[in-house]
C-alpha cells in the first residue's frame, strides 16, 4: 500500500513523537516512513557511546540538533573502572564537528572529556547552546574559559559531579560583555574560587537565568547580592552555608530568598551552620526539589525545614534525617515522589544515626505518589520489604544498600530473598531494581518471574549458583542493563543465554567466576557482541582459561571492537590484529 | 568444551527454564569432584580457615557436589539451587594441597567473626554464601572496592570524625578561608596538576615475593592501612593465588612472615605503615612489595637504617 499522506503532514505528525523510543518503534514501520523519519529527527541518544560509529550516526540522521552519550559503565561510579579505560568523547566530536555544524546541544555522561575536545566544540559550532557534562573527567578549567569565551549562544553550561583539573578561577571572567542569553549555570563541581565580581555583573546581565548552582567556595554573606540580581532564579545552589551569627547578614538573606518568587529547588548547602537554615522558610511550600545531601546537621534542623516543604516532590538528604525525620516527611510531604537518604559515614558498619528501615517504611506509607527511592541503612528486614512493597505497588525504581554485605534480615537472619520477591511482585512498573543484603538464588528466581518491565538491575554479594544469573537472563524480558558484582555467577548461565545479551545494552560482571575460556568463546560466536576483559594482573597468558576473569563488560555493537583499549582492557574471540587470543 | 557448546546451541528460545543447563549432567564432571573428595574436603576445610572469605562450611560434601565444575572443559552435573556455590572453589582448592596448609592453623582473624554479619549457624543451607572476593568488613570499615556504592560526590565527612576521604584533603574550608585574603583568586592546586589525590585511581603495582603475578591495586580507594593490608591479603593469598604456605598473614604485624614495602620516589625500599595515612597517599609512592620477612634482614645497611629509623618515628 502506497503511503497516502503527504510528507508534509508526516513530518508533521512525527514532530511530536520525542521519545527516542518512539521514532524507533515509527523509522521500522515502511521505507518511505524510514526516510521521513531520519530527515526530521533532531535529537539523538547513545546509551554507549561503543555500541555505535559516529559516522554510522551522521550518515543516517544528517539533521541533529542534539546529541546524548554516554560512555564508562555505571559501576565507574565506584571505582571498579580503572583509569584510562576509554569513553573518550574526542573522535565522536571531531566527527560531529564535521557532519553536524548547526548542532546545539551536547549532553556526555561518564567520558573523558579533554580541553582540546571543548576547544573544538567552542569552534565548530555557531550556534551552540547547551553543554552537560555529567560525572565527567579530563578536562580543565582553559577548557570551560574556551566555551565561555568562544560561544556566543550559550544558554546551558552545566557540570554535574565532574573532575575537573582546576588551573584557575578566572574562566568565569571570559564571558564576554556583551553575553546575556545565560539560563543555566552549574558549577557546584568545582573547587576554585571564581571571582565574585564577575560572577554578579554575569547574573546581572542575564535575564533569563533560571538555574543558577554556585560551588562550595561562594560564601554565605553573598547570597543575597546574588539573589537580589536574579530574584527570577528557578533552581538555586547555594555555596558553603555557614558564617558567623549576625542578625543582619541573617535578615539580609532571608529577605532575599523571599524575593524569588520562582524558586521551585534548591541546593549546595556545604557545611551548614543550622542557625541559617531557616532564611529559606519563605520558599519551603514553594520548593519541589530539596537537596540537603551535604549539610551535616542533625535531625531536628533538618526536619524543621523539611517538614515545612508540602510541595516537595524530590528530597535528597543525609541519614542524619533520621527514621523521626522521615515520619515527619510522611506526614507533611504528601506529593513525595522520590526519596534519597544517602550515608553519612558509608565505611564504618555502625553508625550514630537512627535511619533504620523504619524510616523508608513510614514514608511508603505516608507518601501515595513515592515512585523512586535510594536508600542506604543498616539494617532491613523481610516484613519491612514487603510493608513497603504493599504500601507502594505504584514504585518505578528501588534501590537498596544495606551497608554490610550479605547482611540477613535482622529480625529473622533469614535472607532477605521473599522481601524483594515481594517488591518485584508488587511492583509490577519497576523499571530499576538495586538489591543488597543477604540473598540467595531464590530471589533471581521471583525476579525472572515477576519483573517484566525491569529495565537495569544491580546485584552485589548475591546468589549460589549459576541459576541465579540463569532467572534473570532467561525470566527479564524488558532487562536492558545488568550490573552485578562479587556473585558466584559463571560460564553457564552466560552461555546459555548468549542471544539475551544481544537485546541488552551492556552487561557487567565482576569478582564473579567467569573464566577467560568463556568469554573468549562468546566473542567468537557472537559478532554483535563486544566481550571486553577487564584485567589488571600481570602475565596473563600463563594464566589457565578456567581461571575467572577479574571483571567483563559485554555490549551490544554494530561498530565492531574498539581500538583505544588500554593494555589490561582485551576483547574476547575477535579475529583482528592485536586481539588477545587464549588459544 | 564439548558441553560448553551444546549450551550455546540449546540457547533457550524464551525461559523454558533453562533445560540446557539442568540436564546434560556431565559424568566426568561429577566423577572428577566424587573422586577428589578427599583431596576436596582437606583442601576446603584448610581454604576455610585461610581467608575471612571462606565461611566454615563443615563436613557436608554434598555441598561440594555441585556440578559448577567450570573450569573441567565445560558444565554439567545438576545445578540444585540449594547448593553453596562452593563448588567452583574446589578447583582451586585443589591448587593448594593439603600438606600445603600446616596442621595447627592461626584462627580467623579477631575483625572477621566480630564483624560477619553472615553468622548462620547451619552453614550447609543458603545462609553461607561465599563471594568472588572477601566481603567481611573488619570493625573498623568496610575492605571491599567500591562498596558501599557511594559516589565521590557523596563520600563526605561525618559530623562525628571529620576525617575527609583523600580526595577532599584539598578542599578548603570556609573557617580557614575567613583568615585568608578572599580575593586571592587563584589557590595553590599544584599537588592535584602532579596527579596526586585528586585523580581517582591511583593505581601502583604490587609484586609479592615468589609469585609470578603480580596485581595493581587502587591507593585511593583506599582509606587507611588495615584496609590496604585487606586488599593485599585478599589479593594474594586468597583462591587465586599459587603460592605455597599461605598463613593468614598480618602484612603490618611485624611478626609476619611477610613484610609490606613500597618504593618511593628516591628508589628507597620502605616499610609501609610508618607514617600517618594521608602523608603515605600523598607522598609518592612507585609500587608496593610483599618481601618475605627474612629477605628483609638481608638487604643491604640502609634498609636496615629506615627500617630503625622509622621504628623509632612515632606513627
Amino acid at each position: 500500500m502506497a503511503c497516502s499522506f503527504p510528507e508534509e503532514v508526516l513530518e508533521h505528525v512525527f514532530s511530536f513523537l520525542t521519545s527516542q523510543k518512539d521514532r524507533n518503534a515509527v523509522s521500522v514501520v515502511c521505507k518511505s516512513w524510514y526516510e521521513m523519519e531520519r530527515w526530521c529527527r533532531k535529537r539523538i541518544f547513545v546509551g554507549n557511546c561503543y555500541s555505535v560509529n559516529p559516522r554510522i550516526m551522521i550518515r543516517r540522521f544528517p539533521e541533529v540538533k542534539s546529541v546524548e552519550l554516554k560512555g564508562k559503565p555505571h559501576f565507574a561510579d565506584f571505582n571498579l573502572v580503572p583509569e584510562g579505560w576509554g569513553g573518550f568523547v574526542y573522535p565522536w566530536i571531531v566527527e560531529i564537528a564535521r557532519g553536524y555544524p548547526w548542532l546545539e546541544e551536547i549532553r556526555l555522561k561518564r567520558m573523558v572529556v579533554t580541553d582540546e575536545c571543548l576547544e573544538m566544540i567552542s569552534k565548530s559550532f555557531k550556534n551552540f547552546k547547551v553543554l552537560v557534562l555529567s560525572s565527567c573527567e579530563g578536562f580543565s578549567t582553559d577548557g570551560l574559559a574556551a566555551i565561555v569565551a568562544n560561544c556566543r549562544n550559550l544558554r546551558v553550561l552545566d557540570l554535574r559531579e565532574c573532575e575537573v583539573e582546576e588551573l584557575s578561577g578566572h574562566w568565569l571572567s571570559h564571558f564576554p560583555d556583551s553575553f546575556t542569553s545565560l539560563e543555566s549555570l552549574n558549577m557546584a563541581c568545582l573547587l576554585s574560587e571564581v571571582s565574585f565580581s564577575a560572577l554578579e555583573r554575569l547574573v546581572a546581565r542575564s535575564p533569563n537565568l533560571k538555574t543558577l548552582r554556585l560551588n562550595r567556595t561562594v560564601p554565605l554573606e553573598k547570597l543575597s547580592t546574588l539573589l537580589q540580581r536574579a530574584p527570577q532564579l528557578v533552581d538555586f545552589g547555594t555555596g558553603a552555608y555557614s558564617a558567623e551569627i549576625r542578625p543582619d547578614v541573617y535578615s539580609s538573606l532571608a529577605d532575599a530568598f523571599s524575593g524569588c518568587k520562582n524558586l521551585k529547588s534548591l541546593s549546595g548547602f556545604w557545611d551548614v551552620t543550622p542557625a541559617y537554615l531557616p532564611a529559606i522558610c519563605s520558599v519551603c511550600s514553594l520548593l519541589t526539589s530539596l537537596n540537603l545531601s551535604y549539610a551535616t546537621t542533625q535531625s531536628p534542623d533538618l526536619t524543621k525545614i523539611v517538614g515545612q516543604c508540602y510541595n516537595l516532590q524530590r528530597l535528597v538528604v543525609l541519614d542524619y534525617i533520621e527514621d523521626t525525620g522521615l515520619n515527619t516527611i510522611s506526614i507533611s510531604c504528601k506529593d513525595l515522589r522520590e526519596l534519597v537518604v544517602f550515608p553519612s559515614d558509608p565505611f564504618v558498619a555502625d553508625a550514630d544515626v537512627l535511619l533504620t528501615e523504619q524510616g523508608l517504611v513510614s514514608v511508603s506509607q505516608g507518601c501515595p505518589k513515592l515512585q523512586s527511592v535510594l536508600y542506604f541503612c543498616r539494617q532491613m528486614s523481610n516484613s519491612a520489604l514487603i510493608s513497603i512493597s504493599k504500601n507502594r505497588p505504584n514504585l518505578t525504581c528501588f534501590r537498596l544498600c544495606i551497608i554490610e554485605p550479605r547482611a540477613p534480615d535482622y529480625v529473622t537472619l533469614e535472607p532477605l530473598d521473599v522481601g524483594f520477591g515481594s517488591v518485584v511482585e508488587n511492583c509490577k512498573q519497576l523499571t530499576r531494581l538495586s538489591m543488597s543484603g543477604l540473598l540467595t538464588d531464590r530471589v533471581f528466581e521471583y525476579i525472572g518471574t515477576h519483573a517484566k518491565n525491569l529495565d537495569m538491575l544491580s546485584i552485589a554479594f548475591a546468589g549460589d549458583s549459576d541459576l541465579g544469573l540463569h532467572h534473570v537472563l532467561s525470566g527479564c524480558d524488558s532487562l536492558r542493563k545488568l550490573e552485578i558484582r562479587d556473585c558466584p555467577f559463571g560460564d553457564k548461565a552466560l552461555l546459555a543465554n548468549a542471544s539475551k545479551l544481544e537485546r541488552m545494552r551492556s552487561l557487567w560482571m565482576s569478582s564473579c567466576f567467569v573464566s577467560f575460556g568463556a568469554c573468549k568463546l562468546l566473542g567468537q560466536k557472537m559478532p554483535g557482541l563486544n566481550v571486553e576483559v577487564i584485567d589488571e594482573r600481570e602475565n596473563i597468558s600463563s594464566i589457565p582459561e578456567c581461571t575467572p576473569v577479574e571483571k567483563v563488560y559485554i555490549y551490544r555493537t554494530v561498530s565492531g571492537q574498539r581500538f583505544d583499549i588500554p593494555d589490561y582492557v582485551r576483547i574476547m574471540g575477535k579475529d583482528k590484529d592485536g586481539v588477545y587470543d587464549l588459544s | 568444551m564439548d558441553v560448553t557448546l551444546g549450551l550455546l546451541d540449546h540457547i533457550p528460545a524464551g525461559g523454558d527454564g533453562g533445560g540446557g543447563v539442568e540436564s546434560g549432567g556431565s559424568t566426568t564432571a561429577r566423577s572428577i569432584l566424587t573422586g577428589s573428595k578427599e583431596d576436596n574436603k582437606n583442601s576446603m576445610v584448610m581454604s576455610s580457615e585461610v581467608t575471612s572469605s571462606y565461611p566454615v562450611v563443615g563436613e557436608n560434601l554434598d555441598d561440594l557436589e555441585l556440578g559448577l565444575g567450570l573450569s573441567i572443559g565445560g558444565g554439567g552435573g545438576g545445578l540444585r539451587s540449594k547448593v553453596v556455590a562452593g563448588g567452583g572453589w574446589s578447583q582451586y582448592a585443589r591448587i593448594l594441597t593439603a600438606k600445603d596448609f600446616p596442621t595447627s592453623l592461626v584462627s580467623k582473624p579477631n575483625s572477621c567473626s566480630s564483624s560477619s554479619s553472615v553468622n548462620i549457624p547451619n552453614s550447609s543451607t543458603s545462609g553461607t554464601k561465599r563471594a568472588a572476593t572477601d566481603s567481611v568488613s573488619p570493625p573498623n570499615g568496610t575492605s571491599v572496592v567500591g562498596w558501599p556504592p557511594v559516589s565521590k560526590a557523596h563520600r563526605m565527612p561525618s559530623l562525628a570524625n571529620q576525617i575527609k576521604s583523600p580526595t577532599e584533603n584539598f578542599i578548603s574550608k570556609p573557617e580557614q578561608n575567613k583568615s585568608k585574603n578572599r580575593t586571592v583568586g587563584i589557590k595553590d592546586y599544584s599537588d592535584e596538576r602532579n596527579g596526586i589525590s585528586n585523580k581517582k585511581y591511583r593505581s601502583v603495582k604490587v609484586n609479592m615475593d615468589g609469585t609470578l603475578i603480580g596485581r595493581k591495586v587502587d591507593l585511593n580507594a583506599h582509606t587507611s592501612y588495615e584496609m590496604l593490608a585487606q586488599t593485599l591479603q585478599e589479593m594474594f593469598f586468597s583462591r587465586w593465588s599459587s603460592t605455597e604456605a599461605i598463613k593468614p598473614s598480618r602484612l603490618l604485624d611485624e611478626t609476619s612472615e611477610f613484610v609490606l614495602t613500597y618504593e618511593d620516589k628516591d628508589g628507597d625500599c620502605m616499610l609501609v605503615g610508618d607514617v600517618p595515612w594521608q602523608m603515605f597517599l600523598s607522598s609518592s609512592v612507585k609500587r608496593l612489595r610483599i618481601m618475605k620477612n627474612s629477605d628483609c634482614t638481608e638487604l643491604g645497611p640502609r634498609f636496615q637504617e629506615n627500617n630503625e629509623r622509622h621504628r623509632t618515628d612515632s606513627v
